[in-house]
């Protein structure tokens, strides 16, 4: 419904044909479709329940997938994102168990989650900024020295004994009925949403995505604008990286593994462009909410993992084909 | 202070200087600098590393790693990137055992024709591999990155499909006794198969049409297209030889591991590029050269053995290459700076 109020006056303005505004929502309607198809196999896919289950996993990923979306936009990459998030959930958890594991030590725990994050993002921007190395290139090494770490910090091992009210609260705990996951996913969107929009460092990130020299020309000063995504992409994956912490009550080394590929596609899916410069968080809400249907209705009727991820890749690579054509036009 | 007075006098002396730099770069001075001070250290260190034996790990190692990397460069030339190889080397790994299993209830007692045959098929999925990476790439002008994530994610999912991740074992003894353990000259087979490649590709870039033509479209396409190159076609060839090279270190691997395995080669996308990238070969493309990614190969090899032998936890082994990937690239940024001031 309010998809449609948004659309329609833009619709008017511009002289779009149906076929055009088919094709503007084509990424809600295959998720209604993929819904109904999966339905017809297995109706409990279309149950209430199953509802609030796929909003619930697709807030975590469209934390990742927005986080990720900070630094497409730029044109660049950060391939760390997953390590960082098994990372982060390993050293808040340590952080929280070392302060006593009481309720109290949680802001242990998103304190080091901060530094941590904050710490990986600022290497991350100035090697990729400040001296210009190539983003696909340090994030991938950065990666792997992240994930050094967090195979190695607790010994490999689960870290267990957080506080009681970390799961509660921000797993389990569902103020007016909706879990606590989807709205810090929301107040986030809610938040990087304006940002993009509203703000000078924002609209620097477009601008920087789409041309960088004119970015220069412009008088944008590239380099702190673009630490800062790398920093603001990184403290989203520990945000979601402490969610998923509070979801399995433990701190895990292997929590982040396919979260990488996970958020690029989510992104990539929404239509969020490598190139960058174009799509936003919406976009990368909406692709992380297709390929949480999919996996869910896979898993509903029982489709071999492996096969997932197969369709996984096909999905990819269909997505930036039909993106594509857009760009032509 | 006494540069600066120089440059000042001799107006020769800055661009005189930067040549000196230039050449230093243009000659793969980091990565031979790198290879020398890796293996004098490792050396010094810890003499076990001399050890003939130990030498002789190396070189296999090296081999093994040196024609994946090779593939990596050539896509990278062409202005393109592979993410799939560790795939394409897991899938390939898999289906070269599978063929052999079942050749050999077929044709018992002919070991050598079921070998050939599942090298012949192998390479053929590899080159397949690559000619749909290069059609999606190409057709479509996608990615390349996205392409070949996404072809990992599907060639993952098969090999691990239709194997279960459970290796697959039954391979023929004399190809484990042959290839994987045999030696020729008192060297691997292996590490001749690796030199053999390596020269193909020197001669390939410095004497064909060919290479060429995949330095030209990986610089500058349209400037590639407008003096007459097909470049849907050179990018077509460089990413099937990129998958036929991927495919034979599956081969090569089945034969040092003594069975199909679909959970190899994880990390070696991230140690090609890092080859590659070392070895000076330009993520924009059009600049690369087999000789350095090999002397790069050789020196990832090196500090990887080094660390095994001082008995580091391979856990930190990823640490060590991530490190090494940013540090080479930093040196190189800084050394560009400088100058292009």
């Amino acid at each position: 419904m309010s998809m449609e109020a948004k659309t329609q006056p833009m619709a008017q303005s511009s002289g779009l044909s149906l076929k055009e505004l088919l094709r503007a929502a084509r990424l809600p309607i295959a998720i209604v479709v993929v819904l109904i198809l999966f339905g017809l196999v297995e109706p409990r896919v279309l149950s209430l329940g199953n509802f609030r289950n796929i909003a619930l996993q697709a807030s975590y990923l469209a934390i990742f997938a927005m986080a990720q979306t900070m630094v497409l936009l730029t044109r660049g990459f950060d391939l760390s994102l997953g390590y960082t998030v098994s990372l982060v959930s390993v050293a808040a958890s340590m952080a929280m168990v070392a302060m006593g594991g009481g309720d109290a030590s949680i802001l242990y725990g998103v304190g080091a989650a901060v530094l941590i994050a904050g710490a990986i993002g600022l290497a991350n921007g100035v090697l990729i900024a400040g001296i210009g190395i190539n983003p696909l290139v340090t994030t991938l090494g950065m990666a792997n020295m992240v994930l050094a770490f967090a195979s190695t910090i607790s010994g490999g091992f689960p870290v267990t004994g957080l506080p009681k009210g970390l799961t509660a609260e921000f797993a389990q705990g569902s103020p007016l009925s909706i879990p606590m996951p989807i709205w810090i996913a929301a107040l986030a969107f809610l938040l990087l949403f304006l940002t993009l929009k509203a703000t000078r460092f924002g609209r620097s990130l477009y601008i920087i995505g789409a041309n960088p020299r004119a970015a220069v020309a412009a008088g944008i000063r590239t380099v702190p604008v673009l630490v800062l995504a790398y920093v603001l992409c990184a403290l989203l994956a520990a945000l979601g990286a402490l969610l998923l912490t509070a979801r399995t009550g433990s701190g895990e080394p292997n929590l982040g593994g396919n979260l990488t590929l996970e958020a690029i596609a989510a992104a990539v899916v929404g239509g969020v462009r490598l190139s960058g410069g174009e799509g936003g968080v919406g976009a990368a809400v909406l692709g992380a909410l297709f390929v949480t249907v999919l996996s869910n209705g896979m898993n509903l009727v029982q489709i071999d993992g492996y096969l997932q991820q197969i369709c996984l890749g096909v999905i990819i690579i269909v997505s930036l084909i039909v993106n594509r054509d857009e760009a032509r036009r | 202070m006494s540069s600066e007075t120089a440059t000042m006098t001799v107006a020769n002396a800055p661009s005189h200087r930067a040549s000196r730099l230039d050449r230093f770069l243009m000659q793969g001075g980091i990565v031979i600098t790198f290879l020398v001070v890796a293996v004098v250290a490792t050396a010094l260190i810890e003499p076990r590393f001399l050890n003939r034996l130990n030498l002789l790990n190396v070189m296999r190692n090296f081999a093994l790693l040196l024609i994946p990397s090779l593939a990596q460069m050539l896509v990278m030339t062409a202005g393109g990137f592979d993410l799939s190889v560790g795939a394409v080397v897991a899938a390939t790994s898999v289906v070269t055992a599978a063929v052999m299993l079942v050749g050999s209830g077929y044709f018992p007692g002919m070991e050598l024709v079921v070998i050939l045959a599942s090298l012949v098929i192998a390479l053929g999925a590899g080159a397949l591999v690559g000619l749909v990476n290069a059609g999606l790439v190409a057709t479509f002008s996608l990615s390349p990155f996205m392409v070949t994530l996404a072809m990992m994610s599907v060639l993952m999912g098969i090999a691990l499909y239709f194997t279960q991740g459970i290796p697959i074992y039954g391979v023929a003894d004399s190809f484990i006794a042959n290839v994987g353990r045999g030696q020729f000259l008192s060297l691997p087979i292996v590490l001749w198969v690796g030199l053999a490649v390596l020269a193909a590709c020197i001669v390939m870039q410095r004497f064909t049409a060919l290479g060429r033509h995949i330095y030209a479209v990986g610089s500058d396409q349209r400037s590639a297209r407008l003096s007459g190159v097909s470049t849907g076609r050179t990018l077509m060839v460089a990413y099937m030889l990129a998958g036929l090279l991927a495919a034979l270190t599956g081969f090569l691997m089945t034969s040092r591991l003594g069975s199909g395995q679909s959970t190899i080669g994880g990390t070696l996308a991230l140690e090609t590029i890092a080859a590659a990238v070392i070895g000076g070969v330009s993520l924009r493309g059009g600049v690369g050269r087999a000789e350095l990614v090999a002397l790069a190969a050789l020196f990832l090899s090196v500090i990887a053995n080094a660390m095994n032998l001082v008995q580091v936890d391979s856990k930190y082994q990823t640490l060590v290459l991530g490190a090494v990937l940013i540090i080479a690239l930093a040196i190189e940024r800084l050394l560009l700076r400088k100058r292009q001031s």
